[in-house]
């Protein structure tokens, strides 16, 4: 029944530009709230969500990091230890998505190099677009990532985002074939297995 | 514990009726006695809790559950399991009341717990605590983070290799960052940060647990503190504040500086880096360098806090950090080297050895990159200026002797003005590198000039001092001046003055050891200076400046014994105004006012009435006829004022001079010589009758000044003593024809003797006999007093140095030593030249 029955726990990192819409996408997903007029985020802000994939029930830390650039030293931080990355730009701004090479050369640089990368266009609600879907497609395909558009505003496809990534994230730890931990040895925090990047915390 | 779990995993655990039938069914779960009943301990636990969450923990019920979990320490990990239990149901439905007196409960359990049993406690009590972390009211986050502090405070006796502080960190970083309402905002930040001191203080000393210094970690502890701390104004206001602020204050910034200091108090050698790296980063990201105030602020806390041996570490990461900004702007180039000369002097002080050498490399190499990019812009020039203010910063808190030591790897570091194929860029570095030994001598306290000026340092120091340039000549002075001058009197002699009385100079008479180097080094000095008088690029500031070494000179060593020596040099440029065909009118107007100036002050310092009486007459006399000769020195005169020539009864006269000294009770016999500075004669004689001189005889003394050079314990001798007296400014223009004047048998190099084997005798004898000529010839026109002289002056010098030497001697071996070595050299340095053949 309750919350904390939770079979996996996976860290979930949003990055991206200022203004992507990062923080919208994360409220939406967690308290089902699309808060206009969001200001920029400081720092880091952190979510918790618990979610059935299946029989199991898996927890996610998300972390949605400010796109602010002088905050990049804190936020890079965070890379480190998350299981899955959402790269999100927005699709009514060349800009954003022009900087996206950058960030995927950030996320090569401090996040490990197994870690689940999705590619998110936000804001499909605008009637503005400049990036094709096609062309997210093939940057998506070309780096290797997943790839979806979303709305927080209309909550399109925010659902699916996260579910689909704690799916193969399921998949990817049971794959793995990682132990599963007696009930009350439970960590502190998810990332603490030496033996591959996928801890699962188990009850 | 599977057990434990698997029996109460059921949902709706009060419901009675379906645990117990669950129990039942499970044989693992007959403990004891109370199997058919609910356990003992859950009953406890529930009894803790009101009916209404608003009236608190019940007090009574709870030392209860106190005792028995003290009596039974067994089950405190399923007390705590419960517990957590029900808080994040009550999380769940939103009943905080009931989560708040649930923690409250873990936390006294906690506090009770003897240590042995407290590690099975603490795990279900941090899963609580990082519960209501994750939960997203404020109210429940600064609660966990209460109790995780409390945690954080307990010593624990047994290590725990499996708990992570991850979560933790992250979390109270995430909270040090809140964006919420700003009066919950800063409840928030308050608890992050204090969560993230509890997480230090809980892993530091711990080598077992987490390590807290990796990057990990400290890349967000360190940018989440400074973030909070650049928040506030206070730095900006009163940068100079280090005051320890007490614990419990709420201001985010003053608990995040607090927090700060402590972390870098912590730090060991291996972690300061780790701690370093990320400031930089955020001072980089957050563009905290321009303006500087606050990187200062949080430098200075960061080399206050930091464990003293460890100080220089952080220079050296600044510098490091200059370095990686090598194609940064100028302006934030400027403000980093700025924020260095405000630490670098709190790190001096513990600076030894090699790391001392290199800073001031690094900040050289630093200096001379930033000539070589781009000289001219004013950003660039500030970056300059920064940086030789760091370097006086630092020379500035060594101790004396290093100072020098950097004084003079500052001078190697120089390249020499005489070179040729000199750059613009090579100019101005020599200018820099001059400023900033400028600024490390003003910061310089000499007590002995022999200790200040080593003969590796005053010889470069001279030569820089005729340099083509006149900017750079006045550096030269000026550092002279800040060496020379003890009692603080540059302020009072920096213009040429007549009226000496008012200037209240201090004085002190001058000490043995002064009166050495000044008799060892004084004709060197004394010929520097005038050599550079002649010099046709001079402005009436670099005559001032020399007439203020002369000054200083005069003032710091006043004593009988030197004043002949500069009366020499006065009246040498005394003829030099008036023959020099050089120099401008001006320059030779300037010129008579130092000689006047200092002609005043002599007499004066060292008292001689008669001497002073004449002085002042001659000033009198000149004010009424010809003021051009007096001081203040001009950059233009008028076109009527006569030249000094034409006033001969105006000038200083040389038989005056003598006579009054005489009666001041100075024996004046060598200054009635032959003047070794220009005697009379068309102006720039000087080279031509300096080659006569030397041709007539200052050959030995050539050769002995060569050897002073190259063997330094030779310099000390008493036979170069006598020459230099004699001879006291040919050696640094007969040091350009040393190679060619110096006879092979004088000098016992490789060379040398190759060369003797290598030659045709004659050349040898042709040598021989020239030098045998001129010996002679110097003893026949020399007079008779002039020889005596010759040999006078070695005989104090060497009883100096006998003093000096057998000091530890006893009274009769001293005694028996003297005459010997008296003796010896009188026989071996004077008759030699003359009766060798």
């Amino acid at each position: 029944m309750i919350m904390d029955d939770y079979k996996f726990l996976f860290k979930v990192v949003l990055v991206g530009n200022a203004g992507v819409g990062k923080t919208c996408l994360v409220r939406r997903f967690t308290q089902g709230l699309f808060p206009p007029g969001q200001g920029a985020t400081i720092g880091v802000d952190f979510m918790i969500k618990t979610v059935d994939v299946g029989s199991e029930k898996v927890k996610l830390q998300i972390w949605d990091t400010a796109g602010q650039e002088r905050f990049r030293s804190i936020t890079q931080s965070y890379y480190r230890s998350a299981h899955a990355l959402i790269l999100v730009y927005d699709i009514s701004c060349q800009p954003t998505f022009d900087c996206l090479p950058d960030w995927l050369r950030e996320i090569e640089e401090y996040a490990s190099s197994k870690v689940l990368r999705v590619l998110v266009g936000n804001k499909i609600d605008r009637e503005d677009r400049e990036i094709p879907t096609v062309v997210g497609e093939e940057f998506a395909e070309r780096h290797n990532m997943y790839f979806l558009e979303t709305s927080a505003k209309e909550s399109d496809n925010v659902e699916r985002l996260f579910m689909q990534i704690a799916e193969d994230l399921m998949k990817q730890a049971r794959s793995r074939d990682l132990p599963r931990y007696d009930s009350n040895t439970t960590t502190i925090d998810g990332k603490t297995s030496t033996i591959s990047d996928f801890s699962c915390c188990s009850k | 514990m599977s057990l434990v779990k698997c029996c109460f995993d059921a949902p709706e655990i009060s419901d009675l009726v379906d645990t117990f039938i669950q129990k039942c069914t499970d044989p693992g779960c007959c403990c004891g006695c109370c199997s058919a009943f609910r356990p003992r301990y859950k009953r406890l636990v529930d009894n803790i809790f009101p009916v209404n969450p608003h009236d608190g923990l019940v007090k009574s019920n709870m030392e209860k559950l106190t005792f028995y979990s003290l009596s039974s320490p067994e089950k405190l990990d399923r007390i705590g399991e419960y517990l957590y239990q029900k808080a994040a149901r009550d999380i769940y439905r939103k009943k905080y009341g009931f989560v708040i007196i649930a923690m409250e409960a873990m936390d006294q359990l906690l506090l009770a717990c003897h240590a042995p049993t407290l590690n099975l406690f603490v795990e279900s009590f941090l899963k609580m605590v990082q519960k209501l972390l994750e939960s997203t009211e404020p109210e429940l986050q600064i609660l966990a983070t209460q109790s995780f502090v409390k945690f954080a405070n307990i010593e624990e006796d047994t290590p725990s290799y499996h708990r992570r502080y991850d979560f933790f960190v992250s979390k109270f970083s995430a909270m040090c960052h809140s964006g919420d309402e700003p009066e919950i905002r800063n409840k928030i930040r308050t608890a992050g940060i204090k969560g993230l001191q509890a997480v230090v203080r809980k892993t530091v000393s711990d080598d077992l647990v987490e390590n807290i210094w990796e990057p990990v970690h400290m890349d967000k502890i360190v940018p989440s503190l400074l973030f909070n701390m650049q928040d506030s104004g206070f730095h900006i206001k009163d940068p100079g504040t280090t005051d320890i602020t007490p614990e419990d204050t709420t201001d985010p910034p003053m608990l995040a500086e607090t927090c700060m200091r402590e972390l870098v108090g912590r730090a060991s050698f291996g972690h300061i880096r780790a701690v370093l790296q990320p400031v930089l980063r955020h001072f980089d990201l957050h563009e905290l360098w321009v303006p500087n105030q606050f990187a200062i602020h949080t430098f200075r806390i960061i080399m206050f806090s930091i464990q003293a041996q460890y100080s220089y570490t952080v220079v050296e990461t600044l510098m490091a950090h200059l370095d990686e900004n090598a194609k940064s702007s100028p302006t934030i180039r400027t403000n980093i080297a700025g924020v260095l000369s405000k630490i670098i002097a709190i790190a001096a002080g513990e600076s030894v050895g090699p790391s001392v050498l290199e800073i001031i490399n690094s900040l050289l190499s630093h200096l001379r990159d930033s000539v070589k990019v781009g000289a001219s812009q004013t950003e660039e020039k500030q970056y300059q200026e920064a940086l030789i203010n760091a370097l006086g910063e630092f020379a500035n808190h060594l101790p004396d002797y290093q100072k020098i030591e950097i004084m003079m790897f500052i001078m190697s570091k120089i390249p020499y003005p005489l070179v040729d194929n000199q750059t613009p860029a090579d100019n101005l570095l020599q200018s820099i590198l001059l400023k900033s030994l400028l600024k490390v001598g003003t910061k310089y306290q000499t007590i002995h000039l022999n200790t200040t000026f080593p003969v590796s340092f005053l010889e470069p120091l001279l030569r820089m001092s005729l340099a083509p340039d006149p900017d750079m000549r006045l550096l030269v002075q000026k550092i002279l001046h800040t060496l020379i001058d003890r009692h603080h009197n540059l302020e009072k002699l920096n213009k040429p003055i007549v009226y000496v009385a008012d200037l209240e100079l201090t004085m002190e008479k001058s000490s043995r050891p002064d009166l050495i180097f000044i008799n060892k080094h004084g004709p060197t000095i004394y010929d520097a200076l005038y050599t550079s008088l002649q010099i046709e690029s001079n402005t009436t500031e670099n005559i001032e400046a020399v007439y203020t070494t002369l000054a200083l000179l005069c003032v710091e060593l006043a004593s009988a014994e030197t004043v002949i020596d500069l009366l020499q040099l006065l009246l040498g440029i005394q003829s030099l105004a008036l023959n020099s065909t050089s120099i401008t009118s001006t320059q030779k107007f300037n010129l008579h006012a130092l000689v006047i100036s200092l002609l005043v002050l002599i007499p004066t310092v060292v008292s001689i009435e008669p001497l002073s009486d004449y002085a002042n007459r001659i000033v009198n006399k000149r004010r009424a006829e010809a003021p051009q000769l007096l001081p203040e020195m001009m950059m233009h005169y008028p076109a009527s004022a006569e030249p000094a020539s034409k006033v001969p009864h105006l000038l200083v006269d040389q038989m005056a001079v003598c006579e009054y000294l005489r009666s001041g009770g100075i024996d004046p016999a060598r200054l009635a010589q032959t003047s070794p500075y220009g005697a009379g004669g068309p102006g720039n004689l000087a080279s031509a009758h300096r080659h006569s001189w030397m041709e007539n005889g200052a050959r030995g003394s050539i050769v002995e000044l060569t050897s002073a050079h190259e063997v330094d314990s030779a310099a000390s001798s008493p036979g170069v003593q006598r020459f230099f007296l004699v001879n006291p400014f040919q050696w640094a223009f007969s040091r350009s024809q040393i190679k060619i004047e110096k006879l092979p048998e004088e000098e016992l190099t490789f060379e040398s003797m190759k060369k003797v084997l290598s030659e045709p005798p004659e050349v040898r004898k042709e040598a021989e006999a020239e030098r045998r000529k001129q010996i002679s010839h110097t003893f026949r026109t020399a007079t008779f007093s002039e020889l005596v002289r010759r040999t006078q002056p070695k005989h104090e010098v060497l009883q100096n140095k006998l003093n000096e030497i057998f000091k530890s001697l006893s009274v009769t071996e001293q005694r028996a030593s003297e005459e010997k070595l008296s003796e010896k050299p009188t026989y071996e340095q004077n008759f030699p030249e003359l009766f060798f053949y």
